[in-house]
């Protein structure tokens, strides 16, 4: 035990969202996908939010590795 | 509900990292506490997460928002007074002989403190109890799946189960709690957007209140009198009931989430697990209660939403949360917000299985069965009784898709025995007079003053079995705090009798389980790592959001 610490469990969680993220990104962009009742670009919107996210968790992964 | 493709890709890369985690901890799994207790190894933020995550399963998040769209924003009373201040004191108080203590679990420290027939007692009822749970959560789950997305009933209850089996057989408690940490965030950024495009859409807070009665988005003008507030509830028994006894029952002696805190890799870590869980705690209203409310107040708006009626007449709360979902995600976010929804279901099951894992291997089996073995054949009954704990809620889900009578009877009298259990524990930890004999008759006492109370009392129609009607409540929530009130009062004052008719333990006995024989230590954590600061803080927060919601 000890060895799976803080800094990898954030790179599993970060990829994930980052690769969801990407999928929502494109889909938003690439696919005319409409929700009955919300105008706005769901998918984008909540896509750039979760790579963001994502890359935030990465990013603490990797400079917590550096130091 | 239809679903594209491209649903599908998320929900297959969900299950994909979940299955991967459980498969990166497995290498590190090498003896019996590593599986059930994760070796006392784990940092500070991840089993803060999985300190709610493990109690934010399906039922939680489907419910939650049910209620709020049935009683409006009193509902955040389950979080803000109902959990919280109950965090913060198992944390401050109760974490130095949970932890201090070495126990493995939450009966252990029982059998420590008190005696093997106490523990036993709360070893035996909990276990049933979570692989009860999980069970009904599943079914609940396989339900809602079937109505929403035509799956099969067993298809869904066998897949997700399935998971869930793979990543707790795999790495066991560790694997459980990093998922949570997962399960966490997507539950948070799945169901969040809702709110916020719901509410938007309803023109804000002040547009959503305008279009609602003013019961439904305050907090506690209405609270005071049964009669004024849909709950049916008033403000003794909502603060006695559910604010003291229910939540302090809960948070501070229930193995599901206090073992996450266990888990931590120091005392002072495991101090800061639920005070650090508190903070998204009392936001997680604002997730899972807001779309509730915001869905009542759309079906004012003439835009063709409305609530989904039950086959019997009445709106079917329970669908609230999956309907918006449909009305403001499109393909895509609508693959994330069900990825969401299976993972908080995933969250609670694997809190329950890993849960009733320890207890099973270490209180019952290593205690009653076999006590001498080594360490790998226990590691070998954990990685066998996970699978029997997923085998077990699978029957328990068909069983209440079958007879639901029987379910919702098992459910009142868990009721009846958890009710008691704090005030068995206060005077364990901060009495050291108290002793085996007089916990073990406070709480079967408890218990029958609960059943007693639901005996003689009537509530929509349900109790007063026993013939003569003593009292009739508002409503079964009302009812249902006030029996928590009877049996934590005698569960206290008999434990307090006997004990004194009784041996006392020896003191030198008491050490590290009892308050003033235990050495809290001070380590020199920095200031900002202090639990009671931690704890000023929380309370500080908790005051104004009761405020501005009043």
């Amino acid at each position: 035990m000890g060895d799976l610490r803080i800094s990898d469990l954030r790179i599993p969680i970060g990829s994930f969202f980052v690769l969801v993220g990407a999928i929502l990104c494109v889909t938003g962009l690439a696919a005319d996908y409409q929700a009955p009742l919300e105008s706005a670009n769901v998918n984008l919107l909540c896509g750039v939010s979760m790579v963001v996210f994502g890359a935030i968790m990465l990013l603490l992964a990797s400079r917590r590795r550096r130091s | 509900m239809r679903l594209a493709p491209v649903d599908y890709l998320i929900l297959a890369l969900y299950f994909v990292f979940v299955l991967s985690i459980g498969w990166i901890v497995k290498r590190k799994v090498a003896t019996s506490a590593d599986f059930l207790t994760s070796g006392r190894s784990v940092p500070v933020w991840i089993t803060s997460l999985a300190f709610i995550a493990a109690n934010l399963g399906a039922q939680e998040v489907i419910g939650m928002c049910a209620s709020g769209a049935k009683y409006g924003i009193m509902t955040a009373h389950f979080y803000w007074i109902g959990a919280v201040p109950a965090m913060l004191f198992v944390g401050v108080f109760m974490m130095p002989f949970y932890y201090g203590s070495r126990a493995r679990s939450v009966p252990e420290y029982l059998k420590l403190r008190f005696d093997e027939k106490t523990r036993a007692l709360n070893a035996i009822t909990f276990a049933i109890m979570t692989v009860f749970s999980s069970g009904i959560s599943m079914y609940a789950l396989g339900l809602l799946f079937e109505l929403v997305l035509h799956w099969s009933f067993t298809a869904s209850v066998l897949l997700s189960a399935a998971i869930v089996l793979v990543y707790t057989f795999l790495g066991g408690l560790t694997s459980a709690i990093y998922n949570e940490v997962l399960q966490f965030f997507l539950i948070v950024l799945g169901f969040a957007p809702l709110a916020i495009f719901v509410v938007i859409k309803n023109g804000g807070w002040s547009g959503m209140a305008s279009r609602l009665p003013a019961v439904m988005t305050h907090t506690w003008r209405y609270a005071a009198h049964s009669s004024e507030n849909p709950m049916g509830v008033e403000v003794f028994g909502l603060v006695a009931g559910l604010g003291f006894v229910l939540s302090f029952g809960y948070w501070c002696t229930d193995f599901l989430v206090v073992q996450r805190a266990m888990a931590a890799e120091s005392m002072s870590a495991a101090r800061r697990t639920p005070l650090i869980a508190a903070f998204p705690k009392m936001i997680m209203p604002f997730v899972v209660i807001v779309p509730g409310i915001a869905a009542i107040a759309l079906s004012h708006m003439a835009l063709g939403y409305s609530i989904p009626l039950k086959p019997g007449g009445g709106p079917d709360y329970d669908q609230t949360l999956t309907t918006l979902m449909a009305q403001f995600y499109p393909s895509g976010m609508l693959g994330l917000g069900l990825t969401a929804l299976m993972a908080s279901f995933m969250s609670g099951m694997a809190g329950n299985v890993t849960a009733f894992n320890t207890v099973w291997t270490y209180d019952l089996y290593q205690g009653h069965i076999r006590k001498h073995a080594p360490d790998a054949h226990y590691l070998w009954v954990g990685r066998l009784t996970t699978v029997a704990g997923v085998a077990l809620s699978i029957g328990t889900a068909y069983l209440a898709s079958r007879f639901n009578n029987i379910m919702d009877f098992l459910q009142l009298v868990f009721g009846f025995v958890n009710a008691p259990l704090f005030a068995t524990f206060l005077l364990g930890m901060f009495w050291k007079r108290a002793t085996g004999h007089g916990a073990f008759a406070g709480l079967l006492a408890g218990t029958g003053a609960a059943a007693l109370t639901h005996g003689l009392t009537v509530a929509e129609g349900k109790g007063g079995w026993l013939g003569t009607v003593v009292h009739t409540f508002p409503s079964t929530m009302a009812q249902n705090f006030w029996i928590a009130i009877f049996a934590w009062s005698t569960c206290f004052l008999v434990t307090a009798l006997v004990s004194w008719m009784s041996a006392p333990k020896a003191e030198s006995e008491l050490h590290n389980l009892v308050y003033g024989f235990t050495e809290i230590p001070h380590q020199q954590v920095s200031w900002y790592k202090r639990p009671a600061l931690l704890a000023v803080i929380v309370i500080a927060a908790l005051v104004v959001l009761n405020l501005l919601f009043w």
